[in-house]
Protein backbone atom coordinates (compact mmCIF):
# COMPACT_ATOMS: atom_id res chain seq x y z
CA UNK A 1 0.00 0.00 0.00
CA UNK A 2 1.40 3.48 -0.86
CA UNK A 3 1.52 6.05 2.10
CA UNK A 4 0.27 9.50 1.49
CA UNK A 5 3.43 11.70 1.97
CA UNK A 6 3.08 15.03 3.31
CA UNK A 7 5.95 17.25 3.39
CA UNK A 8 6.43 18.59 7.06
CA UNK A 9 5.18 21.97 6.85
CA UNK A 10 1.88 20.81 5.50
CA UNK A 11 1.30 18.57 8.78
CA UNK A 12 2.86 21.06 11.19
CA UNK A 13 -0.13 23.31 9.53
CA UNK A 14 -2.94 20.83 10.20
CA UNK A 15 -1.84 20.29 13.75
CA UNK A 16 -1.87 23.94 14.53
CA UNK A 17 -5.25 24.45 12.86
CA UNK A 18 -7.91 23.75 15.40
CA UNK A 19 -5.50 26.16 18.14
CA UNK A 20 -5.34 28.76 16.09
CA UNK A 21 -9.35 28.41 14.78
CA UNK A 22 -9.98 28.20 18.47
CA UNK A 23 -7.76 31.58 19.40
CA UNK A 24 -9.39 33.28 16.10
CA UNK A 25 -13.00 32.56 17.21
CA UNK A 26 -12.40 33.18 21.17
CA UNK A 27 -9.72 36.08 21.72
CA UNK A 28 -8.57 38.11 18.52
CA UNK A 29 -12.39 38.37 16.76
CA UNK A 30 -13.77 39.28 20.34
CA UNK A 31 -11.07 42.13 20.62
CA UNK A 32 -11.89 42.89 17.32
CA UNK A 33 -15.75 43.47 18.02
CA UNK A 34 -15.17 44.96 21.56
CA UNK A 35 -12.43 48.18 19.18
CA UNK A 36 -15.79 48.15 16.95
CA UNK A 37 -18.73 48.23 19.78
CA UNK A 38 -16.79 51.05 21.36
CA UNK A 39 -16.96 53.28 18.29
CA UNK A 40 -21.39 52.56 18.85
CA UNK A 41 -23.82 54.32 20.69
CA UNK A 42 -25.22 50.97 21.82
CA UNK A 43 -28.23 51.29 24.58
CA UNK A 44 -29.91 47.63 25.24
CA UNK A 45 -28.65 47.05 21.67
CA UNK A 46 -26.03 45.17 19.71
CA UNK A 47 -26.72 45.95 16.15
CA UNK A 48 -24.61 48.12 14.70
CA UNK A 49 -26.45 50.69 12.47
CA UNK A 50 -25.10 53.55 10.61
CA UNK A 51 -27.03 55.77 12.62
CA UNK A 52 -25.68 54.74 15.95
CA UNK A 53 -22.00 55.03 14.80
CA UNK A 54 -19.93 57.37 16.74
CA UNK A 55 -16.57 57.37 16.08
CA UNK A 56 -14.61 58.49 19.52
CA UNK A 57 -17.83 60.02 21.32
CA UNK A 58 -17.61 57.09 24.13
CA UNK A 59 -13.87 57.64 24.80
CA UNK A 60 -15.05 61.19 25.48
CA UNK A 61 -17.88 60.85 27.34
CA UNK A 62 -15.52 58.13 29.26
CA UNK A 63 -12.63 60.23 29.78
CA UNK A 64 -15.02 63.41 30.73
CA UNK A 65 -16.40 61.39 33.76
CA UNK A 66 -15.01 61.66 37.36
CA UNK A 67 -16.09 57.79 37.49
CA UNK A 68 -13.65 56.93 35.01
CA UNK A 69 -10.86 58.91 36.52
CA UNK A 70 -11.92 57.08 39.96
CA UNK A 71 -11.79 53.43 38.30
CA UNK A 72 -8.08 54.26 36.69
CA UNK A 73 -6.82 55.64 39.95
CA UNK A 74 -7.86 52.91 41.94
CA UNK A 75 -7.23 49.66 39.48
CA UNK A 76 -3.26 51.92 39.16
CA UNK A 77 -3.34 52.33 43.17
CA UNK A 78 -4.12 48.69 43.48
CA UNK A 79 -1.68 47.41 41.08
CA UNK A 80 1.20 49.52 42.04
CA UNK A 81 0.28 48.36 46.11
CA UNK A 82 -0.08 44.97 45.43
CA UNK A 83 2.24 43.70 42.80
CA UNK A 84 4.85 45.63 45.21
CA UNK A 85 3.95 44.03 48.15
CA UNK A 86 3.38 40.75 46.68
CA UNK A 87 6.91 40.75 45.16
CA UNK A 88 8.33 41.32 48.86
CA UNK A 89 6.19 38.89 50.78
CA UNK A 90 6.56 36.14 48.18
CA UNK A 91 10.06 36.43 48.27
CA UNK A 92 9.98 36.12 52.01
CA UNK A 93 7.52 32.90 51.48
CA UNK A 94 9.72 31.31 48.50
CA UNK A 95 13.28 31.95 50.91
CA UNK A 96 11.88 30.97 54.06
CA UNK A 97 11.07 27.42 52.14
CA UNK A 98 15.20 27.05 51.27
CA UNK A 99 15.82 28.58 54.80
CA UNK A 100 13.95 26.50 57.42
CA UNK A 101 15.09 22.78 58.72
CA UNK A 102 14.85 20.78 55.81
CA UNK A 103 12.19 18.34 57.48
CA UNK A 104 9.58 21.09 57.29
CA UNK A 105 10.22 21.93 53.39
CA UNK A 106 7.60 20.27 52.58
CA UNK A 107 4.98 21.31 54.70
CA UNK A 108 6.10 24.95 54.57
CA UNK A 109 5.47 24.51 50.44
CA UNK A 110 2.12 22.66 50.83
CA UNK A 111 1.63 25.16 52.90
CA UNK A 112 2.22 28.03 50.40
CA UNK A 113 0.39 26.96 47.28
CA UNK A 114 -2.91 26.10 48.76
CA UNK A 115 -4.15 29.56 48.71
CA UNK A 116 -3.44 30.10 44.98
CA UNK A 117 -5.91 26.49 44.50
CA UNK A 118 -8.90 28.51 45.69
CA UNK A 119 -10.74 30.22 43.26
CA UNK A 120 -10.60 34.46 42.98
CA UNK A 121 -14.78 34.56 43.68
CA UNK A 122 -14.59 31.92 46.76
CA UNK A 123 -11.84 34.14 47.85
CA UNK A 124 -13.81 36.92 48.26
CA UNK A 125 -16.71 35.16 49.64
CA UNK A 126 -14.45 34.18 52.42
CA UNK A 127 -13.06 37.60 52.91
CA UNK A 128 -16.35 38.53 53.13
CA UNK A 129 -17.04 36.68 55.87
CA UNK A 130 -13.88 37.21 57.67
CA UNK A 131 -14.89 41.22 57.32
CA UNK A 132 -18.28 41.27 58.89
CA UNK A 133 -18.66 44.20 60.91
CA UNK A 134 -20.67 42.17 63.78
CA UNK A 135 -19.00 38.77 63.72
CA UNK A 136 -16.21 38.86 61.53
CA UNK A 137 -12.92 37.66 62.80
CA UNK A 138 -10.37 40.47 61.62
CA UNK A 139 -12.67 43.27 63.38
CA UNK A 140 -12.50 40.68 66.82
CA UNK A 141 -8.55 40.53 66.59
CA UNK A 142 -8.34 44.32 65.93
CA UNK A 143 -10.40 44.48 69.10
CA UNK A 144 -8.59 42.23 71.07
CA UNK A 145 -5.47 43.08 69.95
CA UNK A 146 -6.41 46.37 71.59
CA UNK A 147 -6.15 48.06 68.06
CA UNK A 148 -9.14 49.84 67.69
CA UNK A 149 -12.34 50.20 70.32
CA UNK A 150 -14.63 48.71 68.16
CA UNK A 151 -14.69 46.58 65.02
CA UNK A 152 -13.58 49.05 61.97
CA UNK A 153 -16.27 48.96 59.01
CA UNK A 154 -14.21 47.31 56.68
CA UNK A 155 -15.86 47.40 53.58
CA UNK A 156 -18.44 50.04 54.54
CA UNK A 157 -15.82 52.95 54.93
CA UNK A 158 -14.58 54.62 51.58
CA UNK A 159 -10.79 54.18 52.77
CA UNK A 160 -10.91 51.07 54.18
CA UNK A 161 -12.27 49.26 51.74
CA UNK A 162 -9.57 50.00 49.53
CA UNK A 163 -6.82 48.59 51.67
CA UNK A 164 -9.42 45.31 52.58
CA UNK A 165 -9.84 44.47 48.76
CA UNK A 166 -5.55 44.84 49.08
CA UNK A 167 -5.37 42.62 51.80
CA UNK A 168 -7.87 40.00 50.50
CA UNK A 169 -6.33 39.76 47.11
CA UNK A 170 -2.82 39.50 48.85
CA UNK A 171 -4.03 36.17 50.17
CA UNK A 172 -3.64 34.89 46.91
CA UNK A 173 -1.44 36.99 45.46
CA UNK A 174 1.63 36.19 47.43
CA UNK A 175 0.98 32.68 47.21
CA UNK A 176 1.06 32.58 43.44
CA UNK A 177 4.11 34.93 43.73
CA UNK A 178 5.96 32.89 45.69
CA UNK A 179 5.36 29.83 43.57
CA UNK A 180 6.89 31.42 40.64
CA UNK A 181 9.83 32.81 43.14
CA UNK A 182 10.47 29.65 44.29
CA UNK A 183 10.57 27.70 41.06
CA UNK A 184 13.63 31.09 40.05
CA UNK A 185 15.11 29.47 43.44
CA UNK A 186 15.19 26.23 42.37
CA UNK A 187 17.84 26.94 39.36
CA UNK A 188 20.16 28.44 41.86
CA UNK A 189 23.09 26.27 42.75
CA UNK A 190 22.43 24.58 46.35
CA UNK A 191 25.01 25.62 47.83
CA UNK A 192 24.59 29.11 47.07
CA UNK A 193 21.18 29.17 48.50
CA UNK A 194 22.30 27.17 51.44
CA UNK A 195 24.37 30.27 51.84
CA UNK A 196 21.58 31.78 52.91
CA UNK A 197 21.63 29.88 55.96
CA UNK A 198 24.63 32.15 57.01
CA UNK A 199 23.64 34.15 59.51
CA UNK A 200 23.47 38.03 59.44
CA UNK A 201 25.25 40.83 57.57
CA UNK A 202 26.92 37.77 55.65
CA UNK A 203 23.96 36.33 54.16
CA UNK A 204 22.13 39.30 53.54
CA UNK A 205 24.92 40.56 51.09
CA UNK A 206 24.71 37.28 49.53
CA UNK A 207 21.45 37.55 48.92
CA UNK A 208 21.47 41.09 47.20
CA UNK A 209 24.97 40.06 45.66
CA UNK A 210 24.48 36.83 44.30
CA UNK A 211 21.12 35.00 44.49
CA UNK A 212 19.25 38.59 42.96
CA UNK A 213 20.91 38.93 39.92
CA UNK A 214 20.52 34.90 39.24
CA UNK A 215 16.94 35.06 39.42
CA UNK A 216 16.17 38.48 37.94
CA UNK A 217 14.64 36.97 34.96
CA UNK A 218 12.26 35.08 37.11
CA UNK A 219 11.52 38.37 39.24
CA UNK A 220 10.80 39.80 35.91
CA UNK A 221 8.63 37.23 34.69
CA UNK A 222 7.10 37.79 37.66
CA UNK A 223 6.25 41.11 38.03
CA UNK A 224 5.11 41.12 34.70
CA UNK A 225 2.36 38.42 35.27
CA UNK A 226 1.61 40.11 38.00
CA UNK A 227 1.03 43.63 37.14
CA UNK A 228 -1.20 41.71 34.08
CA UNK A 229 -3.27 39.96 36.75
CA UNK A 230 -3.54 43.17 39.14
CA UNK A 231 -4.28 45.75 36.39
CA UNK A 232 -7.36 43.31 34.89
CA UNK A 233 -8.32 42.07 38.91
CA UNK A 234 -12.15 41.73 38.63
CA UNK A 235 -13.36 38.51 40.25
CA UNK A 236 -11.96 39.59 44.01
CA UNK A 237 -13.64 42.96 43.57
CA UNK A 238 -16.79 41.96 42.32
CA UNK A 239 -17.35 39.20 44.73
CA UNK A 240 -16.14 41.46 48.06
CA UNK A 241 -17.47 45.22 47.67
CA UNK A 242 -18.93 45.08 44.07
CA UNK A 243 -16.87 48.06 43.88
CA UNK A 244 -18.48 49.78 46.66
CA UNK A 245 -19.16 51.96 48.82
CA UNK A 246 -20.12 54.07 46.14
CA UNK A 247 -17.56 53.24 43.50
CA UNK A 248 -14.69 53.54 45.24
CA UNK A 249 -13.38 50.14 44.38
CA UNK A 250 -14.72 49.96 41.07
CA UNK A 251 -11.83 48.86 39.06
CA UNK A 252 -11.63 49.46 35.00
CA UNK A 253 -12.88 45.81 34.58
CA UNK A 254 -15.85 46.17 37.08
CA UNK A 255 -17.11 48.55 35.89
CA UNK A 256 -16.92 47.66 31.84
CA UNK A 257 -18.72 44.91 33.49
CA UNK A 258 -21.18 46.79 34.83
CA UNK A 259 -22.19 48.81 31.80
CA UNK A 260 -22.05 45.52 29.28
CA UNK A 261 -24.32 43.70 31.99
CA UNK A 262 -26.13 45.53 33.99
CA UNK A 263 -27.00 49.40 32.04
CA UNK A 264 -26.77 47.06 28.93
CA UNK A 265 -24.93 50.10 27.06
CA UNK A 266 -21.88 47.78 25.45
CA UNK A 267 -20.41 50.80 23.24
CA UNK A 268 -19.61 52.20 27.13
CA UNK A 269 -18.19 48.95 28.16
CA UNK A 270 -16.31 48.40 25.11
CA UNK A 271 -14.36 51.36 25.49
CA UNK A 272 -13.81 50.94 29.37
CA UNK A 273 -12.04 47.78 28.05
CA UNK A 274 -10.25 48.84 25.41
CA UNK A 275 -8.58 51.28 28.44
CA UNK A 276 -7.52 48.18 30.46
CA UNK A 277 -6.52 46.26 27.51
CA UNK A 278 -4.50 49.09 26.62
CA UNK A 279 -3.02 49.70 30.27
CA UNK A 280 -2.20 45.48 30.05
CA UNK A 281 -0.53 45.99 27.04
CA UNK A 282 1.77 49.10 27.87
CA UNK A 283 2.96 47.31 30.84
CA UNK A 284 3.70 43.90 28.67
CA UNK A 285 5.89 46.13 26.31
CA UNK A 286 7.31 47.69 29.18
CA UNK A 287 8.38 44.75 31.05
CA UNK A 288 9.17 42.14 28.13
CA UNK A 289 11.94 44.76 26.48
CA UNK A 290 13.67 44.08 29.93
CA UNK A 291 12.76 40.53 30.18
CA UNK A 292 14.15 39.73 26.23
CA UNK A 293 17.62 39.98 26.89
CA UNK A 294 17.21 37.04 29.79
CA UNK A 295 15.03 34.86 27.35
CA UNK A 296 15.61 31.88 25.44
CA UNK A 297 13.66 29.35 24.58
CA UNK A 298 15.78 25.64 24.04
CA UNK A 299 14.94 24.33 20.77
CA UNK A 300 13.41 26.91 18.80
CA UNK A 301 15.80 28.70 17.43
CA UNK A 302 15.63 32.38 16.60
CA UNK A 303 14.01 32.28 13.30
CA UNK B 1 27.07 28.45 70.91
CA UNK B 2 27.97 24.83 69.85
CA UNK B 3 27.37 23.61 66.34
CA UNK B 4 25.12 21.55 68.24
CA UNK B 5 22.64 24.31 69.61
CA UNK B 6 23.13 26.30 66.65
CA UNK B 7 21.41 23.42 64.95
CA UNK B 8 18.71 23.31 67.78
CA UNK B 9 18.03 27.13 67.68
CA UNK B 10 17.49 26.96 63.30
CA UNK B 11 14.92 23.87 63.82
CA UNK B 12 13.05 25.82 66.97
CA UNK B 13 13.04 29.30 64.43
CA UNK B 14 11.62 27.02 61.35
CA UNK B 15 9.36 25.84 63.67
CA UNK B 16 8.16 29.39 64.36
CA UNK B 17 8.54 30.31 60.29
CA UNK B 18 6.29 27.82 59.35
CA UNK B 19 3.57 28.09 62.17
CA UNK B 20 3.45 32.26 61.39
CA UNK B 21 2.87 31.29 57.74
CA UNK B 22 0.43 28.90 58.63
CA UNK B 23 -1.18 31.19 60.67
CA UNK B 24 -1.64 33.44 57.56
CA UNK B 25 -1.95 31.19 54.80
CA UNK B 26 -4.84 28.81 56.53
CA UNK B 27 -6.68 31.40 58.84
CA UNK B 28 -9.58 32.21 56.47
CA UNK B 29 -9.82 28.60 55.53
CA UNK B 30 -10.10 27.58 59.16
CA UNK B 31 -12.18 30.57 59.32
CA UNK B 32 -14.85 28.61 56.85
CA UNK B 33 -14.11 25.29 58.23
CA UNK B 34 -15.14 26.39 61.43
CA UNK B 35 -18.44 28.24 60.70
CA UNK B 36 -19.32 25.41 58.17
CA UNK B 37 -19.94 23.04 61.12
CA UNK B 38 -21.83 25.62 63.32
CA UNK B 39 -25.77 25.44 64.09
CA UNK B 40 -27.44 27.82 61.92
CA UNK B 41 -27.80 31.09 63.48
CA UNK B 42 -25.57 30.75 65.98
CA UNK B 43 -22.34 31.96 63.73
CA UNK B 44 -23.80 35.63 64.85
CA UNK B 45 -23.32 34.98 68.46
CA UNK B 46 -20.92 36.94 70.79
CA UNK B 47 -18.28 36.54 71.95
CA UNK B 48 -16.32 35.01 68.74
CA UNK B 49 -16.05 30.96 69.05
CA UNK B 50 -12.38 30.26 67.95
CA UNK B 51 -12.90 26.62 68.69
CA UNK B 52 -15.81 24.37 67.37
CA UNK B 53 -18.05 23.74 70.86
CA UNK B 54 -20.55 21.87 69.10
CA UNK B 55 -20.50 20.07 65.69
CA UNK B 56 -23.15 20.36 63.26
CA UNK B 57 -24.06 19.22 60.40
CA UNK B 58 -27.22 21.31 59.50
CA UNK B 59 -25.41 23.21 57.57
CA UNK B 60 -24.31 20.55 54.86
CA UNK B 61 -27.72 19.34 55.17
CA UNK B 62 -29.09 21.63 53.98
CA UNK B 63 -26.84 22.84 51.26
CA UNK B 64 -27.53 19.66 49.87
CA UNK B 65 -31.01 19.03 50.08
CA UNK B 66 -33.39 20.33 48.01
CA UNK B 67 -33.78 23.53 48.12
CA UNK B 68 -29.68 24.35 47.06
CA UNK B 69 -28.33 20.86 45.60
CA UNK B 70 -24.77 22.11 45.60
CA UNK B 71 -23.95 18.77 44.43
CA UNK B 72 -25.28 19.46 40.99
CA UNK B 73 -22.86 22.93 40.69
CA UNK B 74 -20.03 20.69 41.82
CA UNK B 75 -20.96 18.00 38.98
CA UNK B 76 -21.55 20.81 36.41
CA UNK B 77 -18.43 21.98 37.58
CA UNK B 78 -16.76 18.28 37.47
CA UNK B 79 -17.92 17.86 33.99
CA UNK B 80 -16.49 21.49 32.74
CA UNK B 81 -13.42 21.07 33.87
CA UNK B 82 -13.02 17.62 32.78
CA UNK B 83 -13.89 18.08 29.20
CA UNK B 84 -12.10 21.21 29.49
CA UNK B 85 -9.02 19.33 30.16
CA UNK B 86 -8.96 16.98 27.96
CA UNK B 87 -9.97 18.98 25.04
CA UNK B 88 -7.28 21.49 26.31
CA UNK B 89 -4.84 19.08 26.20
CA UNK B 90 -5.69 17.67 22.75
CA UNK B 91 -5.46 20.64 20.67
CA UNK B 92 -2.61 21.98 23.06
CA UNK B 93 -0.23 18.77 22.29
CA UNK B 94 -0.85 19.18 18.40
CA UNK B 95 0.12 22.54 18.10
CA UNK B 96 3.11 22.12 20.79
CA UNK B 97 4.19 19.30 18.58
CA UNK B 98 4.26 21.18 15.82
CA UNK B 99 5.95 23.83 17.14
CA UNK B 100 8.86 22.19 18.92
CA UNK B 101 9.47 19.37 16.74
CA UNK B 102 8.31 19.99 13.49
CA UNK B 103 10.41 22.14 10.34
CA UNK B 104 8.20 24.81 8.63
CA UNK B 105 8.13 28.71 8.06
CA UNK B 106 6.20 30.50 10.56
CA UNK B 107 7.43 29.01 13.69
CA UNK B 108 8.45 32.49 15.77
CA UNK B 109 4.81 33.57 14.86
CA UNK B 110 2.80 30.76 15.69
CA UNK B 111 3.86 31.02 18.76
CA UNK B 112 3.69 34.35 19.33
CA UNK B 113 0.51 34.18 17.83
CA UNK B 114 -0.49 31.62 20.84
CA UNK B 115 1.27 33.47 23.66
CA UNK B 116 -0.03 36.77 23.05
CA UNK B 117 -3.85 35.57 23.53
CA UNK B 118 -2.69 34.74 26.80
CA UNK B 119 -2.15 38.35 27.88
CA UNK B 120 -5.39 39.60 26.93
CA UNK B 121 -7.94 40.78 29.48
CA UNK B 122 -11.10 38.34 29.71
CA UNK B 123 -12.88 41.72 29.98
CA UNK B 124 -12.09 42.84 26.27
CA UNK B 125 -13.91 39.68 24.92
CA UNK B 126 -16.59 39.00 27.38
CA UNK B 127 -19.19 41.05 25.97
CA UNK B 128 -18.52 39.53 22.42
CA UNK B 129 -18.16 35.77 23.77
CA UNK B 130 -21.69 36.21 25.20
CA UNK B 131 -22.77 37.55 21.66
CA UNK B 132 -21.39 34.45 19.93
CA UNK B 133 -22.44 31.65 22.43
CA UNK B 134 -25.60 33.38 22.14
CA UNK B 135 -25.28 33.28 18.21
CA UNK B 136 -24.83 29.33 18.67
CA UNK B 137 -27.42 28.99 20.93
CA UNK B 138 -25.11 27.69 23.49
CA UNK B 139 -26.64 30.25 26.31
CA UNK B 140 -27.58 28.56 30.16
CA UNK B 141 -25.45 25.29 29.24
CA UNK B 142 -22.09 23.73 29.79
CA UNK B 143 -21.28 23.34 26.10
CA UNK B 144 -21.38 27.10 25.86
CA UNK B 145 -18.89 27.07 28.63
CA UNK B 146 -16.55 24.00 27.58
CA UNK B 147 -16.01 25.87 24.22
CA UNK B 148 -14.34 29.19 25.31
CA UNK B 149 -12.45 27.32 28.57
CA UNK B 150 -11.09 25.22 25.96
CA UNK B 151 -9.17 27.76 24.41
CA UNK B 152 -8.75 29.39 27.26
CA UNK B 153 -6.45 26.73 28.50
CA UNK B 154 -4.57 26.95 25.15
CA UNK B 155 -1.87 29.24 25.31
CA UNK B 156 -0.46 27.91 28.83
CA UNK B 157 -1.16 24.28 27.92
CA UNK B 158 1.09 25.16 24.45
CA UNK B 159 3.97 26.72 26.24
CA UNK B 160 3.96 23.91 28.67
CA UNK B 161 4.02 20.91 26.30
CA UNK B 162 5.84 22.52 23.93
CA UNK B 163 9.00 23.35 26.50
CA UNK B 164 8.69 19.49 27.73
CA UNK B 165 8.52 18.25 23.71
CA UNK B 166 11.33 20.70 22.70
CA UNK B 167 13.88 19.13 25.71
CA UNK B 168 13.43 15.30 24.01
CA UNK B 169 16.21 13.41 21.83
CA UNK B 170 15.72 13.78 18.23
CA UNK B 171 17.02 10.43 17.76
CA UNK B 172 13.62 8.75 18.44
CA UNK B 173 11.64 10.77 16.21
CA UNK B 174 14.38 10.29 13.25
CA UNK B 175 14.05 6.76 13.91
CA UNK B 176 10.55 5.88 13.54
CA UNK B 177 10.91 8.21 10.39
CA UNK B 178 13.34 6.28 8.67
CA UNK B 179 10.75 3.57 10.09
CA UNK B 180 8.10 5.45 7.49
CA UNK B 181 5.62 5.73 10.50
CA UNK B 182 3.23 8.45 9.72
CA UNK B 183 3.56 12.34 11.26
CA UNK B 184 0.19 11.39 13.35
CA UNK B 185 1.05 7.77 14.53
CA UNK B 186 4.88 9.27 15.80
CA UNK B 187 2.61 12.12 18.03
CA UNK B 188 0.30 10.06 19.20
CA UNK B 189 2.49 6.56 20.02
CA UNK B 190 5.67 7.99 20.60
CA UNK B 191 5.89 11.65 21.55
CA UNK B 192 2.79 11.93 23.65
CA UNK B 193 3.55 8.91 25.88
CA UNK B 194 7.21 10.76 26.59
CA UNK B 195 6.18 13.93 27.55
CA UNK B 196 3.48 12.60 29.92
CA UNK B 197 4.93 14.79 32.82
CA UNK B 198 4.37 17.83 30.86
CA UNK B 199 1.12 17.08 30.04
CA UNK B 200 0.40 16.32 33.59
CA UNK B 201 1.17 19.59 34.96
CA UNK B 202 -0.78 21.22 31.84
CA UNK B 203 -3.51 18.97 32.76
CA UNK B 204 -4.15 19.66 36.20
CA UNK B 205 -3.44 23.48 35.87
CA UNK B 206 -6.20 23.56 32.91
CA UNK B 207 -8.93 21.83 35.13
CA UNK B 208 -8.21 24.23 38.28
CA UNK B 209 -8.33 27.17 35.97
CA UNK B 210 -11.50 25.71 34.19
CA UNK B 211 -13.08 25.19 37.76
CA UNK B 212 -12.31 28.76 39.34
CA UNK B 213 -13.32 30.77 36.06
CA UNK B 214 -16.03 33.20 37.10
CA UNK B 215 -16.91 35.87 35.27
CA UNK B 216 -17.62 33.63 31.75
CA UNK B 217 -19.67 31.03 33.77
CA UNK B 218 -21.52 33.41 35.55
CA UNK B 219 -21.85 35.42 32.34
CA UNK B 220 -23.19 32.31 30.42
CA UNK B 221 -25.06 30.73 33.15
CA UNK B 222 -27.67 33.24 32.80
CA UNK B 223 -29.03 32.67 36.10
CA UNK B 224 -30.29 29.21 35.65
CA UNK B 225 -29.35 26.51 38.32
CA UNK B 226 -28.53 23.67 36.46
CA UNK B 227 -26.34 25.71 33.99
CA UNK B 228 -24.37 26.74 37.41
CA UNK B 229 -20.55 25.83 37.74
CA UNK B 230 -19.39 25.44 41.58
CA UNK B 231 -18.08 29.13 41.73
CA UNK B 232 -20.92 30.77 40.30
CA UNK B 233 -23.18 29.19 42.77
CA UNK B 234 -21.39 30.04 45.93
CA UNK B 235 -21.50 33.01 45.10
CA UNK B 236 -25.04 33.22 44.44
CA UNK B 237 -25.32 32.18 47.76
CA UNK B 238 -22.80 34.84 49.29
CA UNK B 239 -25.29 37.52 47.46
CA UNK B 240 -28.78 35.95 49.01
CA UNK B 241 -28.25 34.55 52.16
CA UNK B 242 -25.82 37.49 54.18
CA UNK B 243 -27.35 35.97 56.93
CA UNK B 244 -26.63 32.65 56.58
CA UNK B 245 -22.84 32.26 56.86
CA UNK B 246 -22.99 28.76 58.02
CA UNK B 247 -25.10 27.67 54.79
CA UNK B 248 -22.53 29.30 52.56
CA UNK B 249 -19.70 28.46 54.62
CA UNK B 250 -21.18 24.51 53.84
CA UNK B 251 -20.91 25.34 50.63
CA UNK B 252 -17.30 26.75 49.96
CA UNK B 253 -16.15 23.56 52.76
CA UNK B 254 -17.53 21.76 49.46
CA UNK B 255 -16.19 23.30 46.54
CA UNK B 256 -12.53 23.89 47.75
CA UNK B 257 -12.46 19.89 48.92
CA UNK B 258 -11.68 18.44 45.25
CA UNK B 259 -9.10 21.41 44.42
CA UNK B 260 -7.06 21.29 47.29
CA UNK B 261 -6.70 17.47 47.33
CA UNK B 262 -5.82 17.77 43.75
CA UNK B 263 -3.18 20.33 44.54
CA UNK B 264 -1.56 18.52 47.90
CA UNK B 265 -1.59 15.29 45.87
CA UNK B 266 0.14 16.79 42.79
CA UNK B 267 2.00 19.44 44.30
CA UNK B 268 5.27 18.95 43.02
CA UNK B 269 4.15 18.88 39.73
CA UNK B 270 1.77 21.48 39.68
CA UNK B 271 4.72 23.91 41.09
CA UNK B 272 7.40 22.33 38.33
CA UNK B 273 4.66 23.35 35.60
CA UNK B 274 3.78 26.52 36.76
CA UNK B 275 7.44 27.92 37.36
CA UNK B 276 8.05 26.46 33.92
CA UNK B 277 5.95 28.64 31.96
CA UNK B 278 5.60 31.65 34.70
CA UNK B 279 2.00 31.13 34.63
CA UNK B 280 -1.17 33.62 35.26
CA UNK B 281 -3.09 33.46 38.48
Amino acid sequence: MRKLELPERTIAILFLVPAIVGLLVFYYYPIAHTLVLSMFDLDHTTDLTAERFVGLANYVQVFQSKQFWGSIGFTLFFTVVTVGLELVVGMMLALSTYWVWHRLTGVLRAIIIIPWAIPGIIQASIWRWMFNTDVGIIGDLFVRLGLTEQPPLFLADPNLAKWSVIVAYLWKGASVSAIFLMGGLALVPRDLTDAAKVDGARGWRRFWTITVPMITPTILVTLLFRTMASLQVFDVIYGLTNGGPGTTTETLSSFSYKYYFKFVQYGRGSAYAVVTFLLVLIASIVYIRRVQPHFRFKGLGSE
Amino acid sequence: MTKLQRQRLHVALSVVVTLIVAFFALLPLYWILLTSFKAPGTEFRLPIRYWPAEISLEPYRTILGPDFQVQRAIRNSLVVSTVTTIGALLVASLAAYAIARLRFHYKWSSLLFVQVASMLPPIIVIAPTFLIIRGMGLLGGLPGLIIPNIVYSIPLSTWLIASYFAGLPFELEDAAKVDGSPPLRIYWQIMLPLAAPGLFAAGVIAFLGSWGEFMLAFTISMGLPEAQTIPVAVQGYTMAMQRQWTWVSAAIVLSLAPVILLVMFFQKRVVQGLTLGSAKY
